[in-house]
């Protein structure tokens, strides 16, 4: 049975009235803490001296921790084990946590941390990845892949460019800042209400922490309030700090954190310093491209190796390269360190190769969209990634086709001409850009997913799996899947919260790869079920086995029936009663993994990927050069999320992922002092979208007819490949600054393209061209 | 009825806080008070500090002809004080209940119809800020509906299911619980404020002092010097929030309605210091459309229900929106104590970077807008990152007078985000004082503003930018004052 399409998210009724939970909403008994981490107010320091008693003196004040007060180890990496716990000698950024303060109130608790007296021994920080690589600090060797002969291909070109991009970071901005409720339960054991999309890790290192095994650990997650990646490892951060803090002080502990500190000592996307060089023909026909990628992981190692590896396999974005060279390093910084954020990497590679293809463009004279469309993937050696995978199901060309149409592209791009000739300072820009993104995670793995799937006796269900909800329909996607496999209406099924004692070992939900993996292991473990009730539904029907082929049953409209024989059916809700009576077990786990996936690193070969998500956009923008104020006049996206399960759920994460991406691509800008402060850490000065940005004119399609086989219900992961549609608008705004050099000139560009930004290469255009201020 | 009580109507009941024996303080903030409360965490906290919405809830409020106005407010900036008298509405109160069913309002259903919750964490203060629309008479499209809920950040949906489901569920309006509820309302409304003598709030820490005429704010004025005067609190209330501490005491006088209004006299408008800048942008709008776009962009709805002018011109930001148009304006500001009052010019009332010429016994009242001189242009500007809900980072307001043969016979070019303070462009207006109002004159005036100003970089820009764009907002002025003039005594 096909799932039921377009349900509403299974939350939307408890989001709208206020009754949806959120860590920070569990209530507090009377004798319950909340946590507070004093952290590091410089970038680079040694701690000469601390002095915690006017602190612990304080009214309300429970305890105060400093790392030797740590029972377990000092650290929540315990991979890379470069990230303490609590600073112990040095501190290595501001926002490192070095003290947690447990207290009755969050007055108290604040007072507490001003009262903490700390000596610092300042340190030069490094605060960009050009200061790092000046000084060679690298996380760890350089990467590389490469196909074909780069280099001689490049000196053979017809034409060559070579370029820079900056790509700025990115906060993430989930709504509900980091969290976690600890609890500490009898005989050394503690339940942890967190905010993360990585239970299976957030209860590891809590256990790590605490010196304790994981079973005494349970984590539990109900739904976060926006993860986006930022609580894939440091939600791990908050609940390790109050599990320290519950543990010291044998009471219960919420720690909250303050949006301000969460914008200061959380980590964000990482910033890109990359450099290219491309090869081209008289066509724009790309011969060869050699990328070299710098990436700013911040202090420690986090993801940040994984998110190097995603960039790389995404520099060519949608385009076959014949001859190619990536090379990509990550540099520590004194900073926060760097994490997961939508598109993890993806983003960073692709940007790359969109700028530069766009200097090809400009080069030759042509349309960008023009170049981008001769060199998409294509058949036969045109199939092949730098990496090796072939690029199957390619959906570059039908999408090419419906968005042209949907777009009225070549008609719009007259009259953007015009309306640029007759506007001296406002000037509108236009472009097309595709995605291709590869699903799965890179780290292989982690492709594997349990669940755990009870059948009550009176028919009704109950799901356990191991992917967590954060906004992305995932439990609304699950239900949908084991309802359309039970035969049953979804309000007969329920999600449980994720829950670390129910189905174990869980991997992150990340990678966009909750509904194919966590689908694919509930069908499993349904499956199971079903073959388990079958010989008790055939008694009960009263089919002979005889006949040698074994009757198949269909488990429809909560009837349980021989195919093609509906009229005689046992009821769902029956067939469970008596196979209790019958001592079945009504109970079973599933399990699945994401079968063919392998990548040679030292090789750079092999297939990283389950497959690959498409999606195309065109945006058209209006853009103020005396101000730099751009204004999207009007969106078209058709994207493929193959057969969806829920379209109107998928539509909402294009949508969303689009206008993500369109934040990162314009408004939101990391500003730091000299000294490394972040400086614009409250939502006052650090602006993600508000309504007013999204485009005038929005139009969004699925694109329809594309089933994914292989996967679920042959549907497509759909959670960040829309993210890099935005490159769209962020590609639209130097189209049309480009406009005031009346596209002579290829306008220097980076990523945000910001009101500054845009005055600035406008200006220099302007001059470039010598007109005057005003014509 | 006991001063020190706080009366207000919640849950359909009315609610009594005696701060002799309570746990908040009388500045407690709405949301923390909330969140206190069994069954109400639905109102979230996204940032404290007003940028978000998560925590909006609704204020329904008697007007002048005892009927309720619903208003949209940010709960993290709200004093629970504040509220006496008024109707507080929350997310749990939405959807009407009765035993057996719980049917949702409508714009609870809208946003299931369309899809416009996906984590969830913003959709109660979305509910709300769309109640607050589906209550106003407003009609709602895309644009309308858009600029409502300018102060609500989704970080998830990407707006346009929000934005779909606020025009579907406004544009088939019904009467819905609340309407039905209304004269309930209104009488438990009326009682509590049958008593008009000032309240007195006070518990160990602070003293909170609610008056409800101008002379016994004036003597409070006078009785507490050192006491913080709020309007809307909106500035105050984001510093206890940062800080956790609540100030030892408070005049509060955001319950005086003789500062709540607009008059005119022979030569202009008057207009109370404790209107609400969202009330003064209508006002604005109607009378001098040349300055309503930089209205149109302060703060969001949320804000603008509370933040009072007097606010907004008091804290003398060089980035506050108000002071540029009122110095441009040519505005006089009376300022009272209990026995005098004196005028001044909007330019003398700023005396540095967010100071300004109030003693402590002195309270702004009331503004006087001299009509501008027949001919007279006007133009606006505020330059930020984002559309909305967001600070300027530099603005430009100008009025300016020409011959009759286009020969500049008076300039005012005011900036704010240039200087420590809003400040003009005295050299650029010396330089074009006399000259031809064209291109050229404005190509070679612009060189000036280098002499006139050397801002700072700072979290929101850098330095460069904001001299380019200072310069370069001359050419928009040019180009909007020439091809679009707005005659603002004829409006008037
Ligand atoms: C999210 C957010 C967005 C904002 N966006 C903008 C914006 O776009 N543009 C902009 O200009 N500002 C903006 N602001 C700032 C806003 O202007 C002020 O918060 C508001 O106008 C102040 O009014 P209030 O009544 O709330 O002030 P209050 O906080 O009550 O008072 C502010 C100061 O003025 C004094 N004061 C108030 N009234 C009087 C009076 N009658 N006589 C003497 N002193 C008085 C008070 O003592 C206090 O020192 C924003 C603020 C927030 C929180
Ligand atoms: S919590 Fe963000 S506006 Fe109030
Ligand atoms: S639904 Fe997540 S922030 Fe709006």
């Amino acid at each position: 049975m096909k799932p039921d399409n377009n349900i509403p998210h299974e939350s939307a009724r408890a989001h709208c009235t206020g009754k949806a939970q959120y860590v920070a909403d569990y209530l507090c008994g009377p004798g319950d803490l909340v946590g507070r981490v004093f952290y590091s107010p410089h970038p680079h320091a040694r701690i000469l001296n601390y002095d915690l008693s006017e602190a612990l003196s304080i009214a309300g004040v429970a305890d105060i921790l400093e790392h030797s007060r740590i029972p377990g180890a000092n650290q929540l990496n315990p991979l890379a084990g470069d990230e303490p716990c609590l600073a112990v000698d040095t501190v290595q950024c501001i926002g490192q946590a070095m003290f947690l303060i447990a207290a009755q109130s969050p007055e108290a608790a604040y007072a507490a941390a001003r009262a903490i007296k700390v000596e610092y021994e300042r340190f030069e920080p490094i605060l960009t990845i050009d200061e790092a690589m000046a000084k060679g600090n690298r996380l760890a060797p350089a990467r590389q892949i490469s196909s074909g002969k780069p280099e001689e291909a490049m000196l053979t070109a017809t034409h060559r460019i070579k370029g820079n991009l900056f790509t700025g970071g990115q906060e993430h901005w989930y709504l509900e800042t980091q969290s976690a409720v600890c609890v500490p339960g009898e005989q050394d054991s503690m339940t942890i209400y967190a905010s993360s999309q990585n239970p299976t890790e957030t209860q590891l290192v809590v256990a790590g922490v605490l010196g304790w095994e994981a079973h005494q650990v349970v984590c539990q997650v109900k739904r976060m309030g926006g993860g986006f990646g930022g609580k894939e490892t440091q939600a791990n951060h908050v609940a390790a700090w109050a599990a320290l803090l519950a543990n010291a002080t044998a009471k219960p502990v919420k720690l909250v954190l303050f949006r301000d500190d969460d914008q200061r000592l959380t980590g964000k996307r990482h910033p890109f310093q990359s450099t290219y060089e491309i090869g081209f023909d008289n066509q724009g026909m790309i011969q060869a491209y050699i990328a070299d990628m710098n990436g700013d992981a911040g202090m420690a190692t986090d993801l940040s190796m994984a998110i190097l590896e995603r960039a790389l396999f995404h520099a060519d974005n949608a385009y076959f390269i014949p001859n190619i060279r990536l090379t990509a390093t990550m540099w520590k910084t004194n900073k926060p360190s760097n994490t997961a954020f939508r598109g993890f990497g993806g983003p960073q590679g692709m940007a790359v190769i969109e700028n530069a293809i766009d200097a090809v463009a400009r080069f030759l004279g042509k349309d960008a969209a023009e170049i981008r469309y001769r060199n998409f993937y294509g058949g036969g050696q045109r199939q092949f990634t730098p990496y090796g995978q072939a690029v199957h199901n390619n959906r570059l060309y039908p999408l090419w086709d419906k968005l042209q149409a949907m777009s009225n592209y070549t008609t719009r791009r007259t009259e953007i001409n015009a309306f640029n000739s007759a506007n001296a300072f406002i000037k509108r820009g236009m472009a097309l850009c595709p995605v291709k993104f590869g699903i799965s995670f890179t780290t292989a793995f982690l492709n594997q997913a349990g669940a755990l799937v009870h059948l009550y006796k009176d028919g009704s269900v109950m799901v356990n799996h191991g992917g967590t909800e954060m906004g992305q329909g995932l439990h609304t996607k699950i239900r949908q899947i084991a309802a359309a496999a039970l035969g049953l209406p979804t309000h007969k099924v329920r999600l449980s919260d994720t829950d670390t004692s129910r189905v174990p070992n869980t991997s992150p939900t990340a990678a966009s790869s909750g509904t194919d993996l966590n689908g694919m292991a509930v069908k499993n473990a349904i499956d199971t079920l079903k073959a388990r009730l079958t010989p008790l539904a055939l008694s009960m029907l009263e089919v002979k086995e005889d006949a040698g082929v074994e009757p198949s049953l269909v488990f429809q409209d909560g009837h349980v029936f021989v195919a093609g024989l509906p009229d005689r059916y046992v009821t769902f809700s029956e067939l469970v009663k008596q196979a209790h009576r019958a001592q079945l077990s009504l109970s079973a786990t599933g399990f699945y993994c994401t079968p063919g996936l392998g990548f040679d690193k030292e090789e750079g070969r092999g297939n990283p990927f389950h497959y690959y998500a498409f999606g195309m956009a065109v945006a058209e923008v209006e853009t103020d050069m005396l101000t730099g104020r751009s204004r999207l006049l009007r969106v078209d996206i058709v994207h493929d999320a193959g057969d969806s399960i829920n379209p109107a759920i998928d539509k909402g994460q294009v949508i969303g992922g689009f206008v993500q991406g369109l934040g990162w691509c314009t408004s939101e800008t990391l500003r730091y002092s000299s000294e490394g402060q972040l400086l614009n850490c409250s939502p006052d000065t650090y602006k993600i979208p508000g309504i007013g940005d999204i485009p005038d004119d929005f139009r969004v399609q699925l694109l329809s007819g594309a089933p994914n086989e292989s996967v679920i219900h042959n549907s497509k992961a759909v959670g960040e490949p829309p993210f890099m549609l935005a490159f769209a608008a962020w590609l639209a705004i130097k189209d049309a600054i480009s406009a005031v050099g009346r596209h002579r000139h290829e306008p220097a560009f980076g990523l945000p393209a910001n009101c500054e930004l845009v005055v600035r290469e406008a200006d220099k255009l302007r001059e470039l061209t010598n007109k005057p201020a005003i014509s | 009825m006991n001063s020190n009580q706080l009366t207000f109507v919640h849950d359909n009941e009315t609610v009594v806080i005696d701060f002799a024996r309570s746990a908040f303080q009388p500045s407690t903030t709405v949301l923390n008070y909330l969140r206190s409360l069994p069954n109400h965490s639905g109102t979230k906290e996204g940032c404290a500090e007003g940028d978000c919405g998560a925590c909006t809830v609704v204020l329904a409020d008697l007007n002048q002809y005892n009927q309720l106005v619903y208003r949209a407010v940010d709960s993290c900036l709200l004093f629970l004080a504040s509220i006496h008298g008024k109707q507080l509405i929350t997310v749990e109160n939405l959807a009407e209940k009765s035993q057996a069913t719980t049917d949702l309002h409508p714009v609870q259903q809208a946003i299931i119809d369309h899809h416009a919750s996906q984590c969830g964490f913003c959709t109660p203060g979305v509910a709300m800020s769309l109640f607050g629309l589906y209550k106003s008479e407003n009609t709602v499209d895309s644009n309308t509906a858009k600029h409502s809920l300018s102060g609500n950040l989704c970080r998830c949906t990407g707006y346009l299911p929000i934005t779909e489901a606020a025009v579907q569920c406004c544009q088939h309006r019904q009467e819905d619980h609340f309407s039905k509820e209304e004269p309930r309302v209104i009488a438990m409304l009326q009682s509590i404020r049958k008593e008009k003598k000032t309240r007195i709030f006070s518990t160990e820490q602070q003293l909170y002092a609610l008056p409800f005429s101008l002379d016994e704010a004036l003597e409070l004025r006078k009785k507490y010097p050192d006491a913080r005067l709020v309007n809307g609190a909106t500035d105050t209330a984001i510093k206890q929030n940062k800080t956790y501490t609540y100030l030892p005491q408070i005049i509060d006088i955001s319950a005086v309605d003789e500062l709540r209004f607009v008059s005119r006299n022979a030569d202009g408008w008057l207009v109370g210091s404790g209107l609400c800048i969202e009330d003064f942008s209508l006002f604005m709008g109607a009378h001098f459309p040349g300055l309503g776009p930089m209205l149109r962009v302060f703060a969001s709805k949320q804000i603008r229900h509370v933040a009072s002018i007097g606010g907004n011109v008091c804290t003398a930001s060089p980035i506050g929106d108000l002071i540029p148009i009122f110095i441009a304006l040519g505005a006089r500001f009376k300022i009272s104590t209990v026995m005098t009052e004196r005028w001044m010019t909007a330019t003398d009332f700023i005396t540095g970077y967010r100071s300004n010429a109030l003693t402590a016994k002195e309270l702004l009242t009331e503004i006087f807008i001299p009509d501008p001189q027949p001919g007279t242009l006007f133009f606006t500007e505020k330059v930020s990152e984002r559309r909305e809900l967001d600070i300027a980072t530099l603005s430009l307001t100008a009025s300016i007078k020409l011959s009759s043969e286009g020969y500049v016979t008076d300039i005012m070019l005011v900036y704010g985000g240039m200087a420590a303070r809003v400040k003009r462009a005295l050299n650029t207006e010396r330089f074009l004082l006399g000259n031809r109002w064209n291109a050229d004159a404005v190509a070679q005036a612009s060189a000036c503003i280098d002499q006139d100003f050397s801002p700072i970089s700072d979290a929101r820009a850098s330095a460069a930018y904001r001299l380019q764009v200072a310069r370069n907002l001359l050419f928009k002025c040019l180009t909007q004052t020439t091809s679009n003039t707005i005659n603002l005594s004829d409006e008037a």
